[in-house]
């Protein structure tokens, strides 16, 4: 009989306390997997931003505009390669309560800044250049309206009406566009700002707020700072900060959402640590003549210390890998759901290793107490007590 | 033989007595009970505190119009003519000089700084006339004085000051070029106007380039009743395609669709957290139940049945878990409630609200401690009162 038989039928002697061990831990790793893989979909923004990239946005607030002048300045800014401008559009479907993310944007330019994030057919390239009611409608966004191409869809605006009084735009979806990383959200639409701008009511010639790429990272802080002062002073002073602080700051306006789930998921860790913890101690204290027996046996203090650990490991990983296994499959479940609401929900390859992580750690102090006190008994005392 | 309910009594007694011989378990069961219920208490204090600082915003007797469709306030366009044509509208109230209690508005968003993360937030800014804080009610400037009519002068709301830096009394702020001079703070209440920066309306108009445009019109109504009857007005009226609402409901819309949020994400992780704590419960029942196998056994020989060994397990669990879900209760009040936060609200700014706890919530929290405990209890329970009595008496 090898240690690893040892170990196992030692954690099995009880078949009900183990099993509701292993639930308490599966319920744990649960949690965690979940919470993790809702984090890192909240944060996913910061992921997918592209280190070249950088957002103008007017100083005050981003909702307030620019002037599509600052386009062609911006352009000319030495040190950017592209850039793109868009504007908010404020887009639903048929009630207001189906809530579209649908931006204005200059065709060419947009497709050529995104071109890292997006993947567009060449016959959708052509058409949303040609045509001026076009519409690119995301993979996501079709599916989940069942749209297809060639569609002619009304869009409305909670902002924007049309200059005769209509709040609908008749769009047509001249193609669509997937992603090109797992991370990019393509439930989203965009329009010819051209159209849009000599349709909609409220002022003539703004834009919402730019996205450029610079020829190198290295060259962020003083493309930057070139922007930011060259228009110091006007009407419409900007901010120019890197797409992933932008990200970052926006999905901060939430909450603080890390701090929700770090205290969540460390209640449950510190709920678990003290059920299985104790319940160790315990089990290995009903044992203490057996381990008498087996020092008599020869079985060093050494060897007797990795057989407890071992056990506790052994609990925290047949209760943990199932538990993350069963929040991977969760967020799959819930992806489709959910996707508008937080994009990419999923249990990655790394939350899974950290898991791991946490299990090995999680298994090693439960049963360190008990393996210590197993370690250091005396034989005497050991077949001594009842 | 004794009645049943003393043998009820004494197997208790002995169960309650037992108690410390099994504590760092029976602990660690009232911990993991107490650890479900802070989580659960937590979020649904965010969601009623949320609630409540939307809900205390609305007055039933105020009538707020924007634009059709435009659902929140930041969307919204209201014209000067517009404005005009709404305050001979029917069931406005008038003030002491005969005017009447309209308030036309702008509704800007703004930067301001998180303290806590120190990142950008969008904060409101507010262009109110002198009529601004006379249709709202309970409007108190509690440092400083109002704004001056024309001056670039602001006056900050009492919640926003907890949350964001760099608006404190006396503090300039730019907006653009523009420099602006924070000269008071105002209470509303504990309202989301609280969550505001105000400011005189032409100045705000004319610095952010909105020369007699509007967004909002707030309207104090005779009466309740008077909404019907403006409603019917703009209706009729093909220049005025506005939406007409009562603030209590407009406000009421949106707190609802952030509260059931959190409400929808809290009451899941705390009954999954729930079933991990009801393991260690059983498991810590089963074990009493265990190392009490021969004193069970032991009174069923001298006559008593296996109902009082039920009952005093059960008792056992559901005495361990009350006292959990008190812990927890205790804990969440001492922590969390008046804890302030933050949130992105409906009209896109920042919507500064404190943690609240009500009495319904506790009793929310003690029912799922409990249940937990009722769980954990009636399978070892069960255990207790079939043991028999001869594999008891030979444990040893």
């Amino acid at each position: 009989m090898n240690d690893l038989v040892l170990i196992r039928k030692n954690l099995f002697r009880k078949k009900l306390r183990a099993i509701l061990m292993l639930v308490s831990i599966l319920i744990a790793f649960l949690i965690f997997g979940v919470l993790a893989g809702f984090e890192r979909a909240f944060n996913a923004g910061e992921d997918v931003a592209a280190a070249d990239r950088l957002m103008v946005v007017n100083k005050i607030n981003f909702t307030q505009p620019l002037p599509i002048a600052y386009f062609n300045r911006v352009r000319a800014v030495a040190g950017v390669r592209q850039v793109t401008h868009f504007n908010w559009f404020g887009g639903y479907y048929q009630d207001p309560k189906n809530f579209l993310i649908v931006m204005a944007v200059d065709p060419e330019s947009y497709m050529e800044v995104y071109r890292d994030q997006i993947e567009i057919g060449a016959e959708a390239r052509a058409g949303f250049m040609r045509e001026r009611t076009g519409a690119l409608v995301g993979e996501a966004m079709l599916k989940k309206w069942g749209w297809k191409v060639g569609d002619r869809v009304p869009i409305m605006s909670n902002i924007f009406m049309q200059k005769n009084g209509s709040r609908t735009w008749d769009l047509t979806i001249v193609g669509t566009f997937t992603a090109r990383k797992p991370s990019v959200d393509t439930n989203f639409m965009v329009l010819q700002y051209e159209y849009f701008n000599e349709t909609q009511n409220l002022g003539r010639d703004l834009i919402g707020w730019m996205a450029l790429n610079t020829a190198s990272p290295s060259d962020n802080d003083r493309v930057a700072k070139t922007i930011d002062q060259m228009f110091a002073n006007s009407l419409y002073e900007t901010s120019t900060d890197t797409e992933k602080a932008f990200n970052k700051a926006f999905a901060a306006q939430l909450g603080n959402i890390a701090l929700i789930v770090a205290l969540v998921v460390g209640a449950a860790f510190a709920t678990i640590l003290m059920i299985v913890g104790n319940t160790m101690v315990m089990a290995v204290r009903e044992r203490t003549r057996e381990i008498g027996v087996l020092k008599t046996l020869g079985f060093s203090g050494g060897r007797i210390l990795r057989l407890v650990l071992g056990e506790s490991v052994l609990l925290a990983l047949s209760g943990g890998i199932p538990g993350i296994a069963l929040a991977a499959l969760f967020a799959a479940a819930m992806e489709t759901k959910v996707g508008n609401f937080i994009p990419g929900f999923a249990v990655t390859p790394a939350i899974a290793l950290k898991a791991i992580a946490l299990m090995l750690g999680f298994g090693l102090i439960t049963g360190l107490i008990p393996a210590v006190s197993a370690m250091r008994l005396k034989i005497a005392t050991a077949l001594g007590r009842s | 033989m004794r009645p049943l309910f003393l043998q009820v009594a004494a197997v208790t007694r002995i169960n309650i007595k037992s108690i410390p011989q099994r504590f760092w378990l029976s602990l660690s069961t009232v911990m993991a009970i107490a650890l479900v219920v802070i989580v659960l208490l937590s979020f649904l204090a965010m969601a009623n505190g949320f609630q409540q600082t939307l809900t205390s915003s609305g007055s039933d007797d105020i009538a707020i119009i924007l634009r059709g469709g435009s659902q929140a306030e930041i969307n919204s366009t209201v014209s000067r003519d517009q404005v005009r044509l709404l305050e001979e509208g029917p069931g406005v109230a008038r003030g002491r000089d005969g005017k009447p209690l309209v308030s036309a508005e702008l509704y800007l968003v703004v930067d301001g700084v998180k303290r806590s993360t120190q990142t950008k937030a969008n904060l409101p800014l507010r262009g109110i006339g002198t009529e601004g804080a006379e249709v709202r009610k309970g409007i108190k400037i509690v440092e400083g004085r109002m704004f001056n009519a024309g001056a670039n002068e602001i006056v900050v709301g009492k919640a926003l000051l907890r949350e964001f830096q760099g608006l404190e009394m006396g503090q300039v702020v730019a907006f653009a070029t523009s420099r602006w001079t924070v000269v008071g703070v105002f209470e509303a209440n504990g309202s989301v106007f609280e969550s505001e920066i105000w400011a005189d309306l032409p100045v705000v108009q004319s610095l952010f380039n909105r020369n007699n445009i509007f967004q909002t019109v707030r309207v104090r109504l005779d009466n309740p009743a008077a909404l019907a009857r403006l409603q019917r007005f703009v209706d009729e009226d093909p220049r005025l395609k506005l939406d007409v609402k009562s603030e209590a409901a407009y406000f009421a819309e949106q707190a609802s669709q952030t509260s059931d949020l959190i409400q929808k994400l809290g009451w899941p992780l705390a009954i999954t957290m729930a079933l991990g704590a009801l393991a260690g419960a059983l498991n810590t029942m089963y074990s009493s139940v265990a190392a009490r196998a021969v004193e069970i056994a032991t009174l069923r020989a001298i006559g008593f049945g296996g109902f009082p060994a039920f009952i005093g397990t059960l008792v056992e669990a559901l005495i361990l878990a009350a006292v959990g879900g008190a812990i927890g209760t205790i804990a969440t009040y001492l922590v969390f409630d008046g804890f302030s936060a933050s949130t992105l609200g409906a009209s896109f700014t920042q919507v500064v609200f404190s943690f609240s706890l009500r009495p319904a919530l506790f009793g929310q929290a003690v029912l799922l401690a409990l249940a937990v405990g009722l769980g954990g209890g009636l399978l070892p329970a069960i255990r207790a009162a079939r043991m028999p009595i001869v594999a008891g008496l030979s444990q040893h």
